[in-house]
């Protein structure tokens, strides 16, 4: 994720809303925070040229700029308030994927400026939580800049998916989310990004043609029933589960389209949803292993 | 001061004898002759017995070590954390608060890292620990069955639900307090559903209790498991996390909105523990010593469910307090509830305490479920107590 070329200086301080309609004064920048799920909120924060700020990651963020930095959330909702406020963060950046919720309450508590956006990731939502975040860090002008950037990329991308995918029908995809080899088994549907995630690459998300909402425990039969022809998948999830012999062990995998033909395609647990600057990025690699994997391979 | 020894019992006190292997209606019956049938304290009724000194010993010198356990490990609990700090700091940090010394900018987050974070914690640990202590000798007390817990009745299970139900639902209505108030709530409601369901002609009998409770809890689980079911990723995690129990997140507020209910259903315990004494001698026996069954069964279901659903709404689900505290404490202070109540609330505070303590300072930079602890620091504790015990020769209480 390189950062906006220009320079760029935090002109402090700002007041903004968050997302939980509380007014946050931010008047210093020097040390950041920025923890959600998916790991977009750090990302934005490299892309608007503040990287070095930041003091700390959580797991998602596996850029190799940000690796030195402590890892502050393992994943999801143990959160330990003191470990937080030992890297004496002056703004947490953050939303409702991470918890619990009184961690930010004490980390708000004890006056650090804790700004919660919203969490839903969508194509639609990228630049506006560019802009929502430049503007917490007093840097509104990077943020168009990125946003811009990020829209253009997206936009660029979806060129080359067209033209990719010109004459051709719709590709029936499912993105299963997967962990280890018991009951974590789910196929994500409307409104859990990857609905938008597989529109965005061209292909037909079988999942919300169906009617799936959310993120719903993976039924063999129902599986076979959407019959996709290629499987997406987080490339940790994919390894903990044993790998593509693993996955298409599962009962109904292998019975699938994508199973005989072992169509399945993984991508980094942080990258693949997380809608924000490098979603135009994402979208050039995964159409390019969806669609041209011979021809793009190094 | 672990290995009880046998005593000799006075003519007063003439308990059926057992002799080496132990049946549990002895016991009850021998522990609680001395019981005077009024409810003024022990030590008014002179002439007081060798055995009656010796257990009053026994006890001030359990409470001793329990208070000394305990005030060591709340001191060294606010001397760790994850947070990097110096013992001055910390007292700089508390004599800034009492105003004693200049306020100092560059302490900020120290002060709040202790102040939001590490303090609040360690005193929910104390309210919550004894809580649970204390719920668990009703419980035991009230159902005269040492394998009774708050679970029996559906409280922690009910709990449960309301959690459950607040976070896949979103529900938001009091902000950060809705998880912990739906917990709460449910965890009354459910509690008084399993009494008035097992009610039968104005009374409940000990074996429909634990049926009914049976039942709701299966009903409660497999709400629990549509929770699960509907909830997305992030839900799904917070429940399991939820129900693994932590302390992580308390504030000054959890601690204000428990400790009312730990003081209400202390003092309800305290108050009934006299007339679970005699219950232990049996439903009838304690009926013609003027004891209100019903009524006691009341008191003591509305005292467990206030300290287990206060409890358990902020801390999640803890194992094993309410189980093995009481038991433990049996072992070392006998069975009078007079004594074994505060005993239990202050075994339960220390139990909670240690195991937050690990909990929350093992892995950097993350928080651990601390039921895990509960059950690996408070298991071989009890087991090794029980071993010596029963090489003592005086049995399972």
């Amino acid at each position: 994720m390189a950062p906006i070329e220009s320079e760029v200086i935090p002109s402090l301080p700002v007041t903004v809303t968050d997302e939980t309609g509380t007014a946050v004064t931010i008047t210093d920048a020097s040390r950041i925070i920025a923890l959600d799920l998916y790991g977009t909120l750090a990302d934005t924060v490299v892309g608007l040229g503040l990287g070095d700020n930041l003091v700390g990651r959580g797991s998602t963020n596996t850029s190799p700029e940000l690796a030195d930095l402590p890892v502050v959330t393992q994943d999801g909702h143990q959160l330990n308030g003191e470990a937080v406020l030992a890297l004496e963060p002056t703004i947490v950046l953050t939303d409702t994927s991470i918890g619990p919720r009184e961690v930010q309450d004490q980390l708000r508590a004890s006056g650090v400026a804790v700004v919660f956006f919203a969490s839903t990731r969508t194509m639609d939502s990228v630049a506006e939580q560019i802009h929502a975040v430049a503007d917490a860090l007093g840097v509104a002008k990077a943020g168009e800049e990125l946003a811009a950037r990020s829209v253009q990329g997206i936009a660029d991308a979806q060129d080359e998916i067209a033209a990719m995918t010109a004459g051709i029908d719709p590709l029936r995809i499912a993105f299963l989310y997967v962990r280890g080899n018991g009951s974590v088994f789910f196929i994500l549907g409307e409104g859990s990004g990857a609905d938008d995630l597989i529109t965005s690459i061209g292909g037909n998300d079988v999942a919300t043609a169906a009617g799936i909402s959310g993120t719903k425990p993976a039924n063999s039969e129902a599986l076979l029933a959407l019959n996709p022809e290629l499987i997406l998948v987080m490339s940790s999830g994919l390894e903990s589960t044993g790998g593509l012999e693993g996955l298409l062990g599962r009962p109904g995998v292998s019975d699938t389209i994508a199973g005989q033909n072992r169509r399945v395609v993984d991508m980094n647990d942080g990258q693949v949803l997380s809608f924000g600057p490098s979603t135009g990025a994402v979208l050039h690699s995964l159409s390019a292993a969806v669609y041209a994997p011979s021809e793009l391979r190094p | 001061m672990t290995t009880p020894t046998p005593t000799t019992p006075t003519p007063t006190t003439t308990p059926p004898r057992t002799t080496g292997a132990h049946t549990p209606g002895p016991r009850t019956t021998r522990a609680h002759t001395t019981a005077p049938r009024t409810a003024r304290p022990r030590t008014a009724a002179p002439p007081r017995t060798t055995r009656q000194r010796q257990r009053q010993r026994r006890f001030t010198l359990t409470v001793a070590v329990l208070v000394v356990m305990l005030a060591a490990t709340v001191i060294g609990s606010a001397m760790v954390g994850q947070f990097p700090l110096a013992v001055a700091d910390i007292v700089a940090s508390i004599g800034r608060r009492l105003g004693l010394v200049p306020v100092d900018a560059a302490a900020q987050f120290a002060d709040g890292a202790l102040w939001n974070v590490r303090f609040p914690r360690i005193a929910l640990g104390l309210i919550v620990g004894a809580a649970l202590g204390i719920a668990g000798t009703m419980m035991q007390g009230m159902f005269g069955n040492p394998l009774a817990e708050p679970g029996v009745i559906g409280v922690s299970a009910g709990c449960a639900v309301g959690a459950c139900a607040a976070i896949v639902f979103g529900l938001d209505w009091a902000g950060a307090a809705t998880v912990p108030v739906a917990a709460f709530v449910f965890g009354l409601i459910t509690t008084f559903a399993v009494y008035f369901l097992s009610r039968s002609t104005g009374r409940t009998q000990i074996l429909t209790l634990v049926l009914t409770g049976i039942a709701v809890n299966a009903v409660a689980s497999a709400l629990i498991a549509l929770c699960v079911f509907l909830a997305d990723t992030a839900s799904r995690e917070q429940i399991v996390f939820w129900q693994l129990g932590s302390l992580n997140g308390a504030s000054w507020i959890s601690v204000a909105t428990t400790a009312p209910f730990l003081l209400l259903g202390g003092v309800g315990a305290l108050i009934s523990a006299g007339k679970l004494d005699l219950l232990a001698l049996g439903e009838r026996q304690a009926r013609h010593l003027g004891v209100n069954v019903e009524r006691l069964r009341v008191v003591s279901i509305v005292c467990v469910a206030i300290l287990t659903s206060a409890a358990v709404a902020y801390a999640g689900i803890i194992a094993f307090v309410g189980l093995i505290i009481p038991h433990l404490l049996r072992l070392l202070v006998g069975p009078s509830h007079r004594l074994l109540v505060p005993a239990s609330a202050l075994g339960g505070a220390l139990l909670i305490s240690l195991a937050d303590m690990l909990s929350r300072t093992l892995v950097p930079f993350a928080d651990l479920p601390i039921g895990m602890f509960t059950a690996l620091v408070g298991g071989p504790v009890f087991f090794v107590l029980m071993r010596r015990s029963l090489r003592g020769g005086t049995g399972m209480p």
